[in-house]
């Protein structure tokens, strides 16, 4: 991270969802930095909070759901001081299934032609030439044609690169991609993968990546925020996370990609599911799916201490790392053999 | 969320409703031409406008006043009768023969529809508008403007709304509202401002769903702004199910119309009524004279039934699973 000041900064965002029986704390904490033109990977489980922190960014959270805490820092402009309306535009966000992001009764163009009309104030035939210049630079073939088009008539990778376009015609300098690629199978996820890497190369355009996909990370990214039960566990350069994760958490998601497990063994998985939490955090809520918990885990919410060799600028937020908390299993004592593992073949794989 | 044409045209008792829809949009829209007489001749200036007619006692063609002519063919019991399909004593066909008073049922009835389908349709619109705006607001900002809604729409339904008709009526009488088309556009604005509370109702959960889709977060990402969302984005959507209600609400209307003047309010004389039709022929239920209540009390059915049916239709064409398991239990509309 440079001095200088970053693009988007989260802040100890807390996104909480209060219903009549119980109090979801969605997003409890997050914290992280988006510099201009680089590409940040948000990662995590289903349910872990990731896009709620996407929908918190752009201000979509609706009822019964609210930011409770934290400030979010456009260009240094907190944006929850209801600054929203002011940028909008310069956060642009491409959500994960496009046939639903995709009104049916519009066609392509009208859909694109709606947000150039917002942004660029371009109407009629400008603005239809826009919009096939924009469907043409997300590669989509015979743009002329397919701007007249309904969103039924396209393919799921076409109708995610007129989403892209659509969110184009805002002209961000920031792009969420909430999960862009999850809904589309592994060539067009390729292809998609391509297109925001070429864009962001012309247009200097940083990127927040979410996914659930480490695959995708890994690709895409240069850093990478893990979130887990709507909490940043570890924060690292995307290639010294997967060379040498820190986080417990993170070893065991990065065993469960199933490239990286030999033909003949089963492969790992992660036992039980992500907690819902629902009050504010005192243990660490990954501490009951640890393999490496131990008491101390179970009582004290953990903070992020910096880890690695120092050569990188990286954290994690587990007593593991915490000099306070003499540990226990210890990092090469017995029964964790998922982080020796982790460690040696972590470089070696890919 | 599709209208399928071709659902509706294989949909019987949906093409039974449109048949009877149009069969009274008709009737209303061309009232003055199909009677054998208009309301101006035979009712209004019936003492100035003359008729002549031959004479079979006297054997010569005579001239009256269409006023004398009505006092001799009134319909008042079993001896003195002007049946449907008759000529009276003065060679005047009558379709549907004569009200107590003489004058033409049918010429009544024709006009008759007219009102009925004008303040039918336009509370029918008024309520649609007021209910799809309403359920938009509520769907898009939910939270307490959704709540506040709620309580609105049901404290309105909690006032018994024929004491609030009877009292509005007797109130606005004499002001220019009142005065508007015989008391017909007051009677519209009532109707409205009871009703769009059903309305509102049924399509608030449509609403709230669409709501959820991502093309509206979308829109709001790119900084559309909110009345052009729900309007471009959520509208659409909805469209189908106000037409359901609205259809079904306006065989309401009609009912609630015509009973209003059986009791001698709402739409005032002589602007001809169907509940009044009725409310005049109820002394001669019981004699030859039955005709009178009985006709506009079947069309008053047949109409309501004709708006129900299409509705049922229109709901099947545009959503496929009502029909194909449920039955009349009906989904998708709900009603």
């Amino acid at each position: 991270m440079s001095d200088a000041e970053p693009l988007l900064a989260v802040e100890n965002l807390r996104t909480v969802f209060r219903t009549e029986r119980e109090e979801i704390h969605a997003v409890d904490g997050v914290s992280f930095e988006i510099d201009a033109g680089e590409t940040v990977g948000l990662v995590g489980e289903s349910g872990s909070g990731k896009s709620v922190t996407a929908r918190s960014i752009l201000g979509l959270v609706d009822h019964p759901g609210s930011i409770d805490e934290g400030a979010i820092r456009f260009r240094g402009e907190d944006l929850t001081d209801d600054n929203w309306d002011d940028h909008r535009g310069d956060i642009a966000i491409v959500f994960q299934d496009p046939g639903s992001a995709l009104n049916p009764v519009y066609t392509v163009g009208n859909q694109i032609r709606e947000a150039l009309k917002i942004h660029q104030n371009l109407r009629g035939r400008e603005a239809r030439e826009r919009a096939i210049d924009l469907l043409e630079d997300v590669g989509i073939p015979d743009a002329a044609t397919r701007v007249g088009e309904y969103p039924h008539q396209l393919s799921g990778g076409m109708q995610q690169r007129a989403v892209i376009a659509m969110a184009l015609a805002c002209d961000p300098d920031l792009l969420v991609c909430d999960e862009p690629t999850t809904a589309l199978d592994v060539t067009i996820q390729a292809q998609i993968l391509d297109l925001l890497a070429d864009l962001q190369r012309e247009d200097d355009l940083a990127i927040l990546f979410i996914t659930h996909d480490m695959g995708v990370i890994e690709d895409a990214t240069d850093r990478v925020n893990v979130i887990y039960a709507g909490e940043v566990v570890e924060r690292a350069p995307t290639e010294a996370l997967f060379e040498n994760p820190q986080h417990p958490y993170t070893q065991a998601l990065l065993r469960s990609i199933p490239g990286r497990t030999p033909p003949d063994e089963p492969l790992p998985t992660i036992e039980g599911e992500v907690p819902t939490p629902t009050g504010p955090a005192t243990d660490c809520r990954f501490a009951p799916r640890c393999p490496e918990a131990f008491g101390a885990c179970r009582e004290v919410h953990p903070e992020h201490e910096p880890v690695g060799d120092g050569t990188v600028e990286r954290t994690a937020a587990c007593l593991l790392h915490d000099d306070r908390y003499p540990d226990e299993t210890g990092l090469d004592g017995s029964g964790s053999d998922g982080i020796e593992g982790a460690r040696s073949d972590g470089g070696a794989s890919r | 969320m599709l209208f399928r044409s071709d659902r509706l045209r294989s949909h019987t008792w949906g093409l039974f409703g449109l048949t009877v829809v149009f069969m009274f949009v008709v009737m209303a829209v061309f009232a003055p031409a199909l009677g054998p007489t208009t309301v101006d001749k035979n009712m209004r200036n019936s003492y100035t406008e003359e008729i002549t007619y031959y004479d079979t006692q006297t054997e010569t063609v005579e001239t009256t006043l269409v006023g004398e002519a009505n006092l001799g063919s009134q319909s008042t019991g079993t001896n003195s009768r002007v049946m449907p399909f008759t000529y009276d004593d003065f060679g005047r066909y009558h379709p549907f023969g004569t009200l107590p008073n003489g004058r033409d049922l049918f010429t009544f009835i024709a006009a008759g529809s007219r009102i009925s389908l004008i303040i039918g349709v336009l509370s029918v619109a008024l309520s649609a508008s007021l209910a799809g705006s309403l359920a938009l607001t509520a769907a898009y900002y939910k939270g307490r403007v959704d709540l506040g809604l709620v309580l609105v729409s049901d404290a309105v339904m909690a006032m018994p709304q024929l004491l609030l008709l009877i009292m509005l009526t007797t109130v606005l009488a004499d002001t220019w509202v009142g005065e508007l088309y015989s008391g017909a556009f007051v009677l519209a604005l009532i109707f409205a401002g009871t009703g769009w509370t059903y309305m509102w109702r049924a399509v608030r959960g449509p609403a709230l769903q669409i709501s959820e889709r991502q093309w509206v977060d979308a829109a709001r990402s790119f900084g559309q702004k909110p009345t052009v969302i729900m309007r471009r984005h959520m509208l659409p959507y909805i469209t189908g199910y106000l037409l359901i209600y609205g259809s079904m609400t306006l065989g309401g209307a009609i009912i609630a119309i015509a009973g209003l003047s059986f009791l001698g309010l709402g739409v005032s004389p002589p602007t001809p009524e169907w509940g009044r039709a009725i409310n005049l022929g109820q002394d001669y239920v019981t004699t030859g004279s039955w005709h009178i209540s009985l006709i506009p009390g079947l069309l008053i059915t047949l109409v309501v039934t004709g708006f129900n049916a299409l509705g049922d239709g229109i709901r099947d064409a545009i959503d496929p699973q009502s029909d194909a398991e449920g039955g009349a239990a009906g989904r998708g509309g709900g009603a």
